[in-house]
């Protein structure tokens, strides 16, 4: 059953200029249940003001979308128990921190739903448990916290909300790679511990072949694949003509092919390229 | 709704006014105010309202954009018009009179003579700030305030004027921040729209303090900046814009001449 439906969404800001540009243009994709959706696309390609829609920050100016079949904006009074059933994490969520305590901070979001004493606490202790922030850290002022522990926390402020539907405005963006292994973890544990759907922005094929099953691709506010993410990246020649490109990986392959090297076309992580040439070199001196 | 708070109403219309040194403009404006409210009679009110009249359309600035800003002080016209109706002279004419309280004939002419020196005010006022760009004013004020360094003020000036520059540059900047803070936190479940005054304030600490912090630390990182640009403050600094005052001044200058001599002369002769 799709939980999330997006019919010919539109967005125009700041409608009464002459000289406008759609910042999404007629936009429509389904989502089931548990899937985990990548959106990729150029910067300005309109993927935060796509997602913005998904929880009813912004309004479509066309287009409608259904959460569990129900047009969000069939009640515009009740879109904060919208806000509450799709999460949005935003670009750099550390910059959102302002409680007193770790803790207070991701007890935020449920308190903000109506939740308290036991349950509000069972519900933030549960969460750190599952993308790991430890017991010592919620007595901490979230300021002492490094850069990725900080964001960790922002994170799980979101995560504690309980939503049906999670999504990450590029939430690896300005780590190292240790911390953006860091941040793809807890999303792949918090995604199996709840088996929430997810949708996640990212300009790092990598990330994207490694965790998602679908994946979205906007170029000018237009969408121009939504496919199977192998599906999506077998067609490097498309990616490349709207700026983007396939994870190095399959790059690498690319060229060995072309080299005269028989290798398979469909490695997109590091991990299926260790099997693969594994194989090759086994094969190899088995012959 | 953030979106729409601009700061600066500078207005493009490439008038010679746009053009006259923001310096100039600046003291003839101080002076222009000072004359209307010496405006005491009929005739002189007359005259300053022409003053203000033809500043105006010679910035070429619709004059829809100036009843804008009068509507926004509306209230305060209001205001004053009701009040000043009270306190006319007691020896007049009365007009009429509701229980303790008359209006007589010279306090109707009050209260016109006052909202509309007011209307005048912000007017001329609007002329300098919708045809001079919010960064000519403050290097004007530096400028004016020059001479403050015989007196060993020199690097206040500069440094007053440098904040001025910094905060008008500054403040798209931190709407914007705002603006984002605020959908994160309308994200995870923030109410700012509803609740009494109490608790509206209380959902503004999410906003504030995220706010806050963020500007403290883009001012640090300025700092930081400019300290690798080798800037020292005002010492030796020169300017890629220098002010210079052109034909269109000696002509703005004269046209306000004769608005002061004809104030002086219709307040002594009338
Ligand atoms: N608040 C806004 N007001 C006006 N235009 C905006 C605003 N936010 C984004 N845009 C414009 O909409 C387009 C899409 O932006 P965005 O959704 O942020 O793209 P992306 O997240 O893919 O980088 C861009 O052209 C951008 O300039
Ligand atoms: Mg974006």
């Amino acid at each position: 059953m799709a939980i999330l439906e997006v019919q010919n969404l539109t967005h125009t800001y700041g409608g009464n200029t002459p000289f406008i540009n759609d910042a999404v243009s007629n936009v429509s994709f389904t989502v089931e249940q548990g899937e985990i959706i990548g959106i990729i696309g150029h910067t300005g390609s309109g993927k935060s003001t796509l997602v913005q829609h998904l929880n009813g920050l912004l309004k479509p100016t066309d287009g409608k979308i259904f959460i569990e079949q129900k047009n969000i904006w069939d009640n515009p009074k009740e879109i904060r128990l919208v806000r509450s059933a799709v999460g949005l994490v935003f670009q750099y969520p550390e910059y959102q921190l302002f409680e007193e305590t770790v803790y207070d901070d991701i007890a935020f979001g449920p308190k903000n739903m109506g939740l308290e004493g036991e349950e509000l606490d069972t519900r933030v202790r549960e969460i750190c448990k599952i993308i790991g922030v430890r017991d010592e850290y919620l007595t901490k002022s979230p300021f002492d916290l490094s850069g990725g522990e900080k964001r960790r926390v922002a994170i799980a402020g979101v995560m504690a909300m309980n939503p049906k539907i999670i999504v990450f405005d590029e939430p690896t963006a300005g780590l190292d790679p240790r911390g953006r292994e860091d941040i793809i973890g807890i999303i792949e544990q918090y995604r199996k511990a709840t088996g929430a759907t997810v949708i996640i922005i990212s300009h790092s094929m990598e990330d994207m072949a490694q965790i998602t099953d679908k994946l979205l691709v906007l170029s000018r506010g237009e969408l121009v694949m939504f496919d199977k993410t192998e599906n999506v990246f077998k067609n490097g020649e498309k990616l490349r003509e709207i700026g983007l490109n396939v994870p190095i990986v399959t790059r690498v392959f690319n060229k060995l092919k072309e080299l005269g090297v028989d290798v398979p076309q469909d490695v997109f992580t590091v991990e299926r390229a260790v099997e693969v040439l594994k194989n090759l070199k086994e094969g190899d001196s088995n012959a | 709704m953030l979106k729409d708070i601009t700061f600066g109403q500078y207005f493009e219309t490439r008038s010679p006014i746009h053009k006259a040194d923001p310096r100039v403009k600046m003291v003839l404006l101080i002076l222009a105010v000072v004359f209307i409210f010496l405006s005491q009679n009929i005739l002189s009110l007359t005259l300053s309202f022409l003053f203000v009249m033809g500043v105006a359309l010679a910035s070429k600035v619709p004059l829809k954009m100036y009843f804008k800003n009068l509507k926004a002080i509306l209230p305060i016209i209001i205001l004053t018009t009701v009040i000043n109706m009270f306190y006319g002279s007691k020896e007049s004419a009365v007009l009429l009179s509701l229980w303790k309280l008359t209006i007589t004939y010279d306090g109707l002419y009050r209260a016109f003579f006052m909202s509309l020196r007011i209307v005048l005010l912000i007017v001329v006022s609007s002329s300098l700030t919708y045809t001079t760009t919010p960064n000519d004013l403050t290097d004007a004020i530096e400028s004016l305030l020059s001479p403050l360094k015989f007196i060993g003020l020199k690097n206040a000036v500069h440094t007053l004027a440098l904040m001025m520059t910094i905060a008008l540059r500054f403040i798209p900047t931190l709407v914007e921040e705002a603006q984002k803070i605020m959908n994160a936190q309308k994200a995870r479940g923030a109410d700012l729209e509803s609740g009494n005054l109490k608790e509206r304030i209380k959902a503004l600490i999410p906003i504030l303090i995220p706010l806050l912090i963020s500007s403290v630390r883009r001012a640090y990182e300025l700092a930081e900046a400019m300290e690798c640009r080798c800037y020292n403050g005002g010492e030796g600094k020169t300017r890629m814009k220098q002010l210079k005052v052109s034909a269109v001044d000696f002509y703005l200058c004269g046209f306000t001449a004769v608005f002061c001599t004809g104030i002086i002369l219709f307040n002594i002769f009338f």
